[in-house]
Formats: C-alpha cells, structure tokens, sequence
C-alpha cells in the first residue's frame, strides 16, 4: 500500500492539488455542493419509495436521477483529487475507509434498485404503495449515504493514525 | 463584545472546545443539517425554475418540513460551534457573512413555501416571474452560504 501512496504522491494531480492554496478549499466547496444536491434528490426519492409522500408521481420522483447522479460525480471527482492530494492521511485513515466502504454499500444498494424496484415501479399506477422490497431499499439508501456523509465529516476527527 | 465573552465561557461552549466528542458532534451535526436544508431548498427551487416538471409542487409541500428541521439542526449545532469561538467569529466578516446569506436563504425559502408551494397554483403553470426571482436566489444565497462557510475555516 505504502508504495502506492508514494506514486500516487508523486503524480501531477498531486502538485495540481496542493500547489495553490485556493484549490484545497475549492474542491471542498464543491464536495458541499455535491453533497447537497445529492442528498436532496434522495431524500425525495427515497422519502417516495418509503411512502412518505405518494402524492408525488413515481415517475416524477425518477426525473430526480440526473441531480442525484450529477452532485455525486461533482463528489466522485473532487474526492478523488483529495486522495490525489493527501494519499498517506487517507489511505490509514478510519473514518476514510470506513466512509468507503459505505459509499460500496450504496453502490450495491442502487443495482438493487435498478435490477430489482426499478421493472416493479414501472408496472405501478403514479400513486401507487410501493412494495417492501422498494420501501427496504429506500430506507437503506438514506440510512447509507447520511452515515457516508457523517463518516466523510469525521475523516480529521476519527482513526487519524 | 460582553455577551460574546460570556457565551465563550458557558459551559456549552466549554465543552464545543474541549471535550473529545463537542466539536465532531457539532460539526458532524452542522454537516447533515446543511444537506437536508440546502439539498431540499435545491429541489424546490430548480423545480420552480422549471426542472423536473412532472413533480407537482403541491406534492413538495411536506417536504419543506423535511428542510426547516434541518435548518433546526443547523441552528443549534451553529450556536454550539458559535459558542466555542464566540468573540473571533463576531468580528469575523466572512463568518459573519456566511450569516447573512443564510438569513437570506431562510427568508427566501419561507417565501417559496407561502407563495409557489402552498398557494394552490396549477402544476402545469409556470410560476410567476417573481416566484422564479426568489427560487434563483435562494439558489445563489445558499451557495453562498456554502462557500463563505468553508472559506471561514480558513481565513
């Protein structure tokens, strides 16, 4: 591992990172961002899939995809660059790796709701009660990605090494 | 400056600074409200911009519940944070700045509650031009509450 912290360490996206003193803060603005934009098409989302509102039409709440999807790649690139940035405090730290393996969990979480909820959504009425397995799936995306954004906020406070 | 002296010596403000889990649960806690608030004021107000037109706006309504209880989040973590600092962040323009946009926030996203979500407008309408002025600028105040937030960690 260690080694690969050191090429990484040694890249041009590394020097891109911490050159300047404005990039860091930057790129942590943007991961706010990201995060917002992310957490709140969620949370309608996978409030609806719940059945908190079933007011809204299920295919109204997909329209949502693109804004979720877009704050999370604006949060997959700028927290890559941290990594670029900083591999040796990431790579040992805690609350990073256990972040991680939560973002995996929503990863696995969202094939679920594509292979699984998404072909029984679409044979629903727009108001329809959802289906345990799409209520279940909702729960876990939002339980997931709020502990993905806690742990990330824990990152300087929680196995630091 | 006499009350921010007192805050910084109550016990709350003691324990922000120097207890192992106030600053982490405060700021952990500021974090999570942020994206609840600003992630739900995002959706109204893209949607009142004219994205996502299927969702109907009367649908959003109890959605807007969801963000104000973020927004509680924030305020009682925010005066924890406050607290711990209180006589640096007082005189600080970025923070104090940041507080201004967020004020603004909050103010135009009761707006958009009153006016574009509760008030029964037809789904299939476009909002008024002044609803549209409001949506756009929450947008603009709550990225720049966003920015002048991080910046403060650092200037």
């Amino acid at each position: 591992m260690e080694a690969i912290f050191d090429w990484i360490a040694a890249t041009p996206i590394n020097s891109f990172v911490l050159d300047s003193a404005w990039t860091w803060p930057t790129l942590e603005t943007l991961h706010f961002i990201g995060l917002c934009l992310l957490m709140g098409a969620l949370l309608v989302m996978d409030l609806r899939l719940i059945g908190f509102e079933r007011a809204i039409p299920l295919k109204a709440v997909h329209s949502l995809m693109p804004l979720a999807i877009g704050g999370f790649v604006i949060n997959l690139v700028t927290g890559v660059l941290f990594v670029f940035g900083d591999p040796h405090r990431y790579g040992i730290n805690l609350a990073f790796q256990l972040k991680m393996l939560l973002v995996l969990l929503a990863g696995l979480n969202f094939w679920l709701y594509y292979a699984k909820v998404e072909p029984r959504l679409a044979t629903l009425g727009p108001t329809d009660a959802t289906p345990p397995l799409a209520k279940t799936v909702g729960a876990v995306s939002l339980v997931v990605w709020f502990g993905v954004l806690a742990f990330g906020r824990l990152i300087p406070y929680i196995g630091t090494g | 400056m006499g009350i921010f002296v007192w805050l910084e010596q109550t016990w709350l403000a003691d324990w922000v600074r120097v207890s192992v889990l106030g600053y982490p649960l405060m700021i952990t806690c500021h974090a999570i409200g942020m994206a609840v608030m600003v992630g739900l004021a995002s959706v109204v107000g893209l949607r009142l911009l004219g994205a996502f037109r299927s969702l109907p706006y009367s649908a959003l309504d109890r959605f807007f519940a969801i963000a104000w209880l973020g927004f509680g989040v924030n305020l009682l973590s925010g005066i924890g944070l406050f607290a711990s600092q209180a006589t640096s962040y007082a005189v600080n323009g970025v923070f104090l700045t940041k507080l201004a946009f967020v004020f603004l926030g909050a103010i135009a996203v009761a707006y958009l509650q009153a006016a574009a979500v509760r008030s029964p407008v037809a789904d299939a309408a476009p909002p008024s031009a002044s609803v549209r002025a409001v949506a756009a600028a929450s947008l603009i105040f709550w990225t720049g509450a966003i920015v002048m937030g991080r910046l403060t960690a650092y200037l």
